[in-house]
């Protein structure tokens, strides 16, 4: 069958390649074809594509490009690749190829939305084509811009397709447009119905058009497929503005037309015998007006009461744009199934972000909650280690090219680097301060602005790149409703993986008994011949090495500033004390509040997400009153505090 | 009573007088009196700095004498900033739109003058309805009291929730800090009515005055600024001489015996929290009309600790500690990073302190609190001690 | 002579003019405030303006400096601190006594400049794309208005691409708010209905991009062509646009315009998976123009090899010749007589074309559409003739009827229906 119609095109084609050839009809419309625009090139395009000849589908696809270049003396057009000031210029006929330097020579690229409407000129030629990437292409631009004519070629070459997943894509591509085109009702509330099951933006946006309407206004309700009728006093101001728009009413008298009324009439220092200098407020500008539309100099006034009078005599309704009420009710039916299931699905997608983000919380946060808990320390400088991580994983990537080998160095390296940091740190700052929990806050927080800066000196304060590994590229797409990018999930998955190695070293490691023994007791612990200062060091080089970590994820997902620590800080904090200090699940049932909490919120209010960070922090303040603990409480030197 | 409170606090004598005379010579000095060889933009500078050693002041009582960390002071000093900011630009605006009306055959209805200023005053941020919170900007009485009652109020009722449950030490801190980070995100959103982002601006144009040179205006600010702290001063000399500072004390060194002993440690530190709010409300709101704008990044959470740091670095726990610190840090500030200090060519690099004025200021201040957690204040220990 | 146009205004007499007899000449050089932020969060951005400023003063003196005296830099840093904006102001008219300044980024600092200048009668430079809204007497704006940037990129969405349904992306500030209030009138002139915009601002810095980037995806669920217009500012863009990358929309799916992202912001970025979103400007790095070959290679001399140009470069590099031109006309500095002087400057832009100076403080320019290329630059693909800068927007009622002029009327903010003069002052 494929062969067949290959064979047929071909036929057709041959027929037609006398006419002319391709570059004399682009000569004929070189202005469109040179400065081309969404609405008039069609033209030109069906013209190209009745000519036939063979050259057109390849010239459209270089046009399409930016592959197309144009001698700017002759004007002739050329198909070419560019190439270090020389040009390769291919004959669009001929095809015979020539070197040029590119002076002389203007490179035309049609915009998106010209690009488009080649698309669906080239569908007829891609959607047989042997290239399956052609008949993707094709098959993306009838997703794109749908249209009638699309359904039969597409059904026809429903046979020759060998490719399982285009096969699948076209069988969807003609349900949606049997939908809507399909000539027989009865297919098209087949085609519906069919559609009911999915949850896809184009499912939706197909039933959506279906289920078009258009407003109407009249004094009785019209014969009609009438969508809805509406209650005027619902919005009074929008539907009398649809009466007045109808010519069925006069618009309301606003103060500036009564202003202006007030302005053209004044005989003698008076309005309507209302002297001027009184017509500073509303009553007496009502009473100026009342005379002088009695006299009839202005219209009638126009209020409230005409206003609500005119709407009661009027209905407003909405009409489909379809006729047929069965297949309105059929797609009406199926968008109901449909919206059931996104709402569900929007649901889930929404768990599946407050995770994600929980699941940066966490990572951003746990470092801090070991020191925090174990030292009684809190780092302010915490935020400055995320953001050595970060510059530590863009510095690897500027000596290892390979995204994939240089995340694989950085992370291990960040840790490193951090974990130096953070002993370097704590042997010579916060060990004298042990015993003055405030002042390591400002002794942090002094270090903090110094690293910051230092940043900015050597790094500049330009965001840097922190390029993902191309495997880590794009999202998990579960459905057009519930996706998830793939550096999300690696985040997760890095973030469950710390929740277990901290476990780990906690429940399952002589430190981590040892370091447990000193949150607990660091006095008895130390008479049991642990050493506490060692304990401390070790801890405060683990916590910061995490955040180095957690900043190498980070930066992959977001970017990589010197100011990126302090964005993630008091986050941070609210973690840990929403949590619990000193103790790892508290720290994830933090994360997880924080994190769930701010998408819940953004969800009431999608429109104002820094709302959003404002009520959760309000949230937080109140939460910790009630649990000024946090969620899970802890005895030891923490709790003491 | 006054005598001998004075007498047993001569530092407070000393400190009025050095400020007394240091007041006096920058008014001789100034442009507007005499020599001009201050300049106003100098002027406006050290009024501003007054007002920063007022709340560094308030500051150290809360934190040098109570012991409660507070990162959140700089948000009563932007409330109080706000309040006067409001009435500011609505009497400025409604003198312009008044001028611009007067000439039109038509007397303005109330509602149109009040349209027109809305109109003025929020065209630039893209809309024009004035929202609810704008209700008493029309008077400047009231706005007052707001400078006064809003950061009362809040301090009040956040105190209240924080101390009744206890909550103290470090998580106090975070929470004072989550606090100013709520107020300016909610302050940054263009819904709050505050003009967003772009804050409340041309506070230096003082309506009824429009004629009066800045070069005036400021020394009269200058003079304003510097009797409050001077105020300021002796009331909190006062507050904490007394037994209310003893007790005051006491909850900072163990609050817990405090408590024991039959203190409402919880009241104390309420009433030291809301005092020291308004305080810093009152220095907000002589403090912006010099700088002319405020905006929500004035009360973001940096700028609390940065107080936080004068006093430490100033010497806590001494009045006069809190306002050498945050006058020094504050000048030299501006010292360093206006190009005032000179580069330093090391050969291989040149060190520009506009790029690392921060870095040092961050490492001294690590070294202030590790070797000399008393300050710069600590010298006049030092000073006094060496005669005897 | 890297810069030979500029040459051509310049007397005889400056031209065979040394600069060692240029200072000879004149008793005290002719000083140029420089008023961009150094450090905080917009120094990423000033401080390239400041480089440029730098490099601009030191043509100019190669080229004989102006009216035969040596032309010097003041150059001061106000931290990206907004007060210390205003403080930094009276500094420089006040205590340096500059005879013009170069500087401001975000609006929010040249309200607090404003009052100031406008006190001190100074002369400001403002180069960035803002939200329009106002006319000083003291401020150039060199950078594009509204109608020079936000409206022709809906044009081009409306008409080229035929997008009917949009989504408006900002930073929670003046700028995007005031311009997206701007479009949503325009769009609804246009026959868009309410419920087909929607609106979403996020704070500075935000990262967290997923949520909102579905939400524009599923705006598409009723067959309507989705496009962005994006007025997100800085280094959020980056996560913005990862995300975007990451969730597969293509260009040709739902295409992204954006009026604050350049060559500098796309240099933190991978660009392959963005080709085709599209940014809006009144110049591009990558415009094929003679003058622009030679200005980024004096950049690149004198900044360094791997530095971009852009917009607000531009407007800098036009604003400053035309103050030299309109100084040398004046023949002195004095703000009134330099003022007066500008009216109608013309000068090349660099994007071919001229640039003028018009009575309303701002320039007529064209405007340029480029979409990303995957080296981070933009490929130009729509340039418009010459539009004149309007600082009241026709698409808001209340602004509709106000004009600004200060040649023939002596106002910024003129009512067009009353016919009288709001104010002589600038709203800040």
């Amino acid at each position: 069958m494929r062969i067949l119609l290959s064979a047929f095109v071909f036929m057709f084609c041959a027929m037609a390649a006398s006419a002319q050839d391709l570059q004399s009809l682009l000569q004929d419309n070189a202005d469109d074809i040179a400065k081309p625009s969404r609405n008039s090139i069609g033209v030109v395009l069906d013209q190209m594509v009745a000519t036939g000849l063979p050259q057109v589908p390849a010239f459209l696809e270089q046009w399409s490009d930016k592959n197309v270049w144009q001698d700017d003396i002759t004007g002739t057009f050329f198909m070419a690749t560019e190439a270090d000031d020389t040009l390769t210029l291919t004959d669009i006929d001929t095809g015979a190829e020539t070197t040029v330097p590119s002076d002389g020579f203007t490179q035309l690229k049609p915009n998106g939305g010209v690009r488009r409407v080649i698309g669906t000129a080239l569908v007829q030629f891609q959607l047989i084509d042997p290239d399956t990437t052609r008949r993707a292409a094709a098959l993306e631009s009838i997703a794109r811009r749908p249209e009638a004519s699309q359904l039969a070629p597409l059904m026809a070459s429903l046979e020759g397709e060998t490719d399982p997943a285009l096969l699948a894509r076209k069988q969807n591509l003609i349900t949606i447009l049997s939908a809507r085109f399909a000539e027989d009702p009865a297919d098209r509330i087949a085609a519906i119905e069919a559609l009911a099951e999915e949850t896809s933006v184009e499912t939706r946006a197909v039933l959506n058009q279906i289920l078009a309407t258009k407003p109407g206004v009249a004094t009785d309700l019209p014969d009609a497929n009438i969508a809805a009728q509406h209650d005027p006093m619902t919005g009074p101001d929008g539907y009398y503005a649809a009466l007045v728009a109808a010519d069925l009413a006069t618009p309301l008298t606003t103060p500036d037309d009564i202003r202006a009324a007030m302005e053209a009439n004044i005989i003698d220092g008076r309005v309507g015998g209302v002297p001027t200098a009184q017509l500073d407020t509303d009553a007496a500008r009502a009473r100026a007006y009342a005379t002088l539309a009695a006299a009839g100099t202005v219209p009638p006034l126009v209020g409230i009461p005409e206003r609500d009078n005119a709407l009661n005599t009027h209905v407003f309704f909405d009409t489909y744009t379809e006729d047929d009420p069965a297949i309105t009710t059929a797609a009406r039916n199926a968008l109901d199934q449909v919206e059931t299931a996104v709402a569900l699905a929007q649901t889930v997608d929404l768990g599946l972000d407050a995770l994600s983000l929980a699941s940066i919380y966490f990572l951003a946060a746990i470092g801090l909650a070991i020191t925090f808990g174990v030292m009684g320390v809190i780092n302010m400088a915490h935020g400055e280690f995320i953001m050595m991580g970060a510059y530590t994983g863009y510095v690897i990537q500027l000596f290892v090219p390979d995204y994939t080998i240089a995340i694989i160095i950085a992370l291990p390296t960040a840790f490193a680097i951090t974990f130096a940091a953070g002993v370097t740190m704590e042997r010579l700052v916060i060990r004298h301060l042990y015993h003055r929990p405030l002042e390591t806050l400002l002794a942090t927080f002094g270090i903090s602005i110094a690293l910051q800066q230092l940043a900015k000196n050597i790094f500049g304060t330009q965001a840097r790149p922190l390029t993902s590994p191309a495997w880590l590229d794009g999202a998990w797409i579960i459905s057009d409703v519930i996706q998830i990018s793939y550096i999300r999930i690696a985040i997760f998955i890095m973030a469950l993986f710390f929740l277990a190695l901290i476990l780990f070293i906690l429940k399952r490691t002589r430190l981590g008994l040892e370091v447990r023994a000193v949150t607990q007791n660091p006095g008895m612990a130390a008479s049991m011949g642990i050493n506490p200062d060692r304990i401390n060091m070790l801890t405060f080089g683990l916590g910061s090495g995490i955040a180095g970590i957690a900043g190498v994820a980070i930066g992959l997902y977001a970017k990589v500033t010197s100011e990126m620590g302090a964005d993630y800080i008091v986050q941070s904090f609210m973690t840990v004390v929403v949590g619990g200090v000193g103790n790892v699940w508290g720290t994830l049932a933090g994360a997880s509040l924080i994190g769930g909490l701010q998408k819940g919120i953004e969800w009431f209010n999608p429109s104002n997400t820094l709302a959003a960070q404002t009520y959760m922090i309000l949230f937080i303040i109140l939460f910790i009153q009630f649990r000024p603990k946090g969620i899970v409480a802890l005895k030891g030197r923490a709790a003491a505090d | 009573m006054q005598n001998s409170f004075i007498a047993r606090n001569p530092s407070v004598l000393w400190f009025l007088a050095a400020l007394g005379l240091f007041t006096f010579g920058v008014t001789i000095l100034s442009e507007a009196t005499g020599l001009g060889l201050i300049s106003t933009s100098f002027v406006k500078t050290l009024g501003k700095t007054l007002c920063l050693c007022l709340i560094a002041i308030a500051m150290d009582v809360v934190w040098g004498y109570c012991g409660i960390l507070s990162l959140g002071h700089f948000a009563f000093f932007g409330i109080g900033g706000y309040a006067i900011g409001m009435w500011l630009m609505y009497a400025r605006t409604e003198t312009i739109v008044l001028e611009s009306l007067a000439g039109q055959n038509i007397p303005a209805t109330p509602q149109e003058i009040s349209d027109a200023i809305g109109n003025q005053i929020f065209g630039v941020v893209g809309s024009s309805d004035f929202p609810a919170i704008w209700a008493f900007a029309d008077s400047l009485v009231l706005q007052l009291a707001m400078v006064v009652l809003m950061p009362g109020l809040l301090a009040l009722v956040f105190g209240w929730l924080a101390f009744r449950s206890r909550v103290t030490g470090v998580y106090l801190s975070i929470l004072t800090q989550a606090m100013t980070l709520a107020l300016s995100l909610y302050l940054f959103q263009n819904d709050s009515g505050l003009r967003g982002n772009n804050g409340l601006s041309g506070l230096q144009n003082i309506p009824g005055f429009e004629a009066t040179p800045q070069a005036t205006i400021s020394i009269i600010f200058f003079l304003a600024s510097a009797f409050a702290l001077g105020a300021g001063y002796l009331f909190f000399a006062w507050v904490i001489s007394g037994k209310m500072g003893s007790v005051v004390q006491g909850i900072r060194d163990n609050e817990a015996r405090v408590r024991f002993l039959g203190y409402q440690v919880e009241s104390y530190k309420l009433f030291i929290f809301t005092i020291t709010a308004i305080v810093s409300g009152i220095a907000g709101a002589l403090y912006y009309p010099q700088a002319g704008i405020i905006n929500p990044g004035e009360i973001a959470p940096i700028a609390s600790i940065y107080l936080a740091v004068w006093v430490a670095i100033g010497g806590r726990g001494r009045l006069y500690g809190a306002v050498i610190g945050a006058a020094f840090v504050s000048l030299l500030s501006s010292w360093f990073t206006g190009g005032g200090a000179p580069n330093v060519n090391l050969g291989f690099y040149t060190i520009q302190w506009t790029d690392w004025w921060l870095v040092l200021l961050g490492l001294s201040f690590v070294v202030v609190t590790l070797y000399f957690p008393k300050g710069i204040g600590g010298l006049f220990d030092y000073l006094v001690r060496k005669p005897s | 002579m890297r810069f030979s146009l500029k040459l051509t205004a310049l007397t005889t007499a400056s031209l065979l003019a040394t600069t060692a007899i240029a200072s000879a000449e004149c008793a005290d050089p002719i000083k140029v405030g420089v008023l961009h932020s150094l450090s905080g969060s917009m120094a990423i951005s000033e401080t390239t303006l400041k480089d440029v400023m730098l490099m601009l003063v030191e043509q100019q003196n190669a080229a004989g400096g102006v009216l035969g005296c040596e032309l010097e830099a003041v150059v001061v840093d106000p931290a990206s601190d907004w007060p210390l904006f205003a403080e930094k102001a009276r500094e420089l008219l006040t205590v340096h006594e500059v005879d013009v300044i170069f500087g401001n980024w975000t609006s929010v600092s040249r309200k607090s400049v404003l009052p100031v200048i406008e006190e001190l009668n100074g002369l400001l430079f403002y180069p960035v794309q803002y939200e329009g809204e106002e006319s000083s007497k003291n401020v150039f704006y060199t950078g594009a208005a509204p109608n020079q940037q936000a409206i022709p990129a809906v044009d081009y969405f409306l008409e080229e691409l035929g997008v009917e349904k949009f989504a408006l992306l900002g930073t929670d500030y003046v700028y995007p708010r005031t311009t997206n209030n701007i479009l949503e009138s325009y769009l609804i002139d246009n026959g868009i209905a309410a419920e087909d915009i929607f609106v979403n601002y996020t704070p500075f810095g935000h990262s967290d991009w997923a949520t909102i980037v579905g939400d524009v995806v599923a705006l598409g669920e009723d067959g309507k062509q989705v496009g962005v217009i994006s007025t997100i500012n800085g280094d959020a863009n980056i996560g913005f646009y990862k995300e975007l990358a990451a969730a597969d929309v293509s260009a040709d799916d739902i295409p992204v315009v954006a009026f604050s992202v350049g060559e500098e912001e796309l240099s933190g970025l991978d660009t392959s998976n963005l080709v085709g979103h599209l940014a809006a400007w009144n110049y591009f790095q990558s415009a094929d123009t003679d003058v622009n070959a030679e200005f980024i290679a004096a950049w690149k001399e004198f900044a360094g090899e791997e530095r971009v140009t852009n917009d607000p470069m531009e407007a800098h590099y036009i604003g400053f010749n035309m103050w030299v031109n309109a100084v040398t006309a004046a023949e002195t500095t004095d703000v009134d007589a330099v003022r007066a002087a500008m009216y109608g400057q013309e000068f090349p832009n660099l994007t071919g074309g001229t640039a003028v100076m018009l009575p309303n403080h701002h320039l007529a320019k064209p405007v340029l559409i480029g979409e990303i290329t995957a080296e981070g630059q933009f490929d130009i693909i729509s340039q418009t003739s010459e539009v004149p800068g309007d600082a009241w927007t026709d698409f808001l009622p209340e602004s509709a009827v106000l004009t600004s002029d200060w040649k023939d009327l002596g106002c910024g903010m003129y009512n067009t229906e009353t016919e009288t003069c709001v104010q002589l002052t600038s709203n800040y």
